[in-house]
């Protein structure tokens, strides 16, 4: 599926002193595998996402998905990459405040051309229904809850039928209740859909069976091991 | 959901940003075409009294050109006699064609024996008339009878009256000329035979009589032959004929002219600080909004929008923007201008008309391109530096 070959990246953060949030990293992930990547705070793992992503380039290094070298993609490409194979679930709220969670569910698909409005917007109120919001289709981000939220960007990564789902520390922010409602409705999408799952997360993850556990510190994958 | 609703949506949450670059791009459109606008009015105006003049020269006494044109330009009343003679000297010139004598005279001020307050009189002969015949039959179906006149637009019959009172004697309106923004509107048009008949008889009527001096007259109108200069003609009646200046057309209102030309230039520089400084705050809150958008521009770059996109929405809300405020500001200046027609007069102290409608649809497209342009420009940097960013830079925080 994708393959991180000798991997860096390095931040210019204040143009004195770089960091180095991956060091010569080499990860290789297969179609349908879920996987969790965990550590400990500025270990690297949400730079490993956005690298595997193409959210950022590597200082060194190749990312592969498909055997194709991301970076040598014009943009427009990579983009394309990322809106048809790629859903993303951020740690942070990333809903557009202006849309209703229906139009933020279905905002990856006005990247595209002429989708048929009618049946992506049904498909829309449908995982919309899954993650249990049917009764929010036309409510603002700020009239819901931050799990619903959480769920509403959730309905938002599978719009596209992605064939990698990118988790960036999904549950930070909610409570334990919420939390495993939504590390359940990741499992049931890894199960029923078989969609490849990369999930960050700094807690110790109890896990879906067989979930592929990485553990990564300075940069570098310390312990690899299966739930 | 589209990409129209998502700029419409994104225009309508934040209400003071949008109304920023709202009220920027009304500026940058209402100041250079609201200026533009009243000055080629003032130009427009002039050119119509020129073309109704319908004459190659217009001979005045020597020393009343600035008089004569101050009662067409604005209809303050304005008296000024020659010898009769000249009329047949300058008619025996070579090259002219045709010459056509008028009076200009005025009625009383506060008098109740004219039903206007010095209202500027022009009468002319019919017998040799050429500039006025060609409205008469327009407008008014044929030539003037005995006690007939021919108003300018703002010409009226008093209410409780059914004919016009000057010096006493009462006149009947035939019609009113179309409105020219200038002096011409608020004059009345009549013949010699009229204009006398009303002098003969306000030694009895009026309260003060109307003096016309005999063998006088106020202005020549000349017409030249085919292919004849008129700048020749009036050199030659400057060497020849004492006593007078003969004015060619595109001398009269030189000083209006002049002076529109001068308030063009102060304002044209008042008017590139101002857009300077529009720009300058527009591109402010462009950065300022995309510095604030720039998780949200991220996550859509994640979700697999292409920095084209993105680019191209946020340009495509300054547009909308630009083109809404701009529309807006052209349209209140023209309302302004439409209700306000006559303080613009009184205050600028020039004639005013509504520019012809090709000139309008030309000022009314530069104005919006000008906004459009300007708010582009401000946003363009902002825009394009927010798309470069990599999607994980522009959602950290």
């Amino acid at each position: 599926m994708f393959d991180l070959k000798q991997v860096t990246k390095t931040y210019p953060l204040d143009g004195t002193n770089p960091v180095t949030a991956v060091r010569e990293l080499s990860l290789s992930v297969k179609r349908g595998e879920f996987v969790v990547i965990t550590g400990r705070s500025g270990s690297g793992k949400t730079t490993v996402l956005n690298l595997i992503a193409g959210l950022t380039r590597p200082t060194a290094g190749c990312v592969e998905l498909d055997g194709v070298d991301l970076w040598s993609l014009p943009d427009r490409q990579q983009s394309a990459m990322r809106n048809w194979k790629m859903g993303f679930v951020f740690q942070f709220p990333s809903l557009l405040p202006s849309l209703t969670a229906l139009e933020n569910v279905l905002l990856p698909m006005i990247f595209r051309p002429a989708p048929d409005r009618g049946e992506v917007a049904d498909q829309a109120a449908k995982l919309l229904e899954m993650v249990g919001l049917a009764d929010k289709l036309t409510a603002l981000p700020r009239q819901l809850s931050a799990g619903q939220q959480q769920r509403v960007v959730i309905a938002r990564s599978l719009i596209n039928e992605p064939e990698i789902l990118m988790a960036d520390e999904p549950t930070s922010n909610l409570d334990d209740q919420t939390e495993r409602e939504i590390m359940a409705t990741f499992e049931q999408i890894h199960s029923l859909r078989g969609v490849t799952v990369v999930m960050v997360t700094h807690s110790h993850y109890p896990g879906t069976r067989g979930a592929r556990i990485i553990e990564m510190a300075e940069g570098r994958i310390v312990k690899e091991s299966r739930s | 959901m589209n990409a129209a609703r998502l700029i419409y949506r994104n225009i309508t949450r934040n209400g003071f940003r949008s109304g920023v670059v709202f009220c920027s791009a009304l500026l940058l459109a209402a100041l250079p075409f609201g200026v533009t606008f009243i000055t080629e009015g003032g130009r427009a105006s002039l050119q119509l009294v020129l073309d109704r003049l319908g004459a190659d020269l217009l001979i005045v006494p020597e020393g009343a050109e600035m008089k004569v044109e101050t009662a067409l330009l604005m209809g303050k009343p304005a008296q000024a006699w020659m010898p009769l003679e000249k009329l047949a000297e300058i008619a025996r010139l070579p090259g002219v064609a045709r010459v056509s004598p008028q009076l200009h005279l005025a009625t009383l001020s506060g008098a109740s024996c004219c039903s206007a307050s010095e209202m500027f009189i022009v009468a002319y002969d019919p017998a040799t008339d050429f500039t006025l015949r060609p409205w008469l039959d327009q407008q008014s179906g044929g030539a003037l009878g005995p006690g007939e006149v021919l108003g300018g637009s703002q010409v009226t019959v008093p209410n409780e009256r059914a004919n016009i009172l000057v010096y006493g004697s009462p006149v009947r309106l035939k019609g009113n000329l179309a409105r020219s923004g200038t002096g011409l509107d608020q004059t009345l048009f009549m013949t010699f035979q009229t204009a006398h008949e009303i002098a003969r008889m306000s030694a009895t009527r009026a309260e003060q009589e109307l003096v016309v001096p005999t063998n006088q007259i106020s202005a020549i109108l000349l017409k030249l032959q085919p292919g004849v200069s008129p700048r020749d003609v009036a050199a030659r009646i400057g060497r020849e004929v004492p006593g007078v200046t003969a004015l060619q057309s595109p001398e009269l209102f030189r000083g209006t002219r002049r002076g529109l030309t001068g308030l063009l230039r102060i304002i044209f520089v008042v008017l590139a600080l101002v857009w300077l400084l529009s720009v300058a705050v527009t591109g402010l809150i462009f950065s300022l909004a995309a510095h604030e958008r720039r998780r949200e521009l991220g996550v859509m770059r994640a979700l697999g929008s292409p920095r084209s996109v993105v680019f191209r929405l946020l340009l495509a809300e300054a547009v909308v923007l630009a083109l809404a405020g701009a529309a807006s500001g052209i349209a209140l200046c023209l309302a302004i201008a439409f209700w306000f027609r006559e303080a613009i007069v009184f205050l600028l102290e020039m004639p005013f008309l509504f520019p012809p409608p090709a000139l309008l649809a030309a000022l009314i497209a530069a104005g919006l391109l000008v906004a459009l342009l300007s708010v582009v420009l401000a946003a363009f940097v902002p825009a394009w530096r927010i798309s470069r960013m990599e999607p994980a830079s522009a959602m950290r925080e």
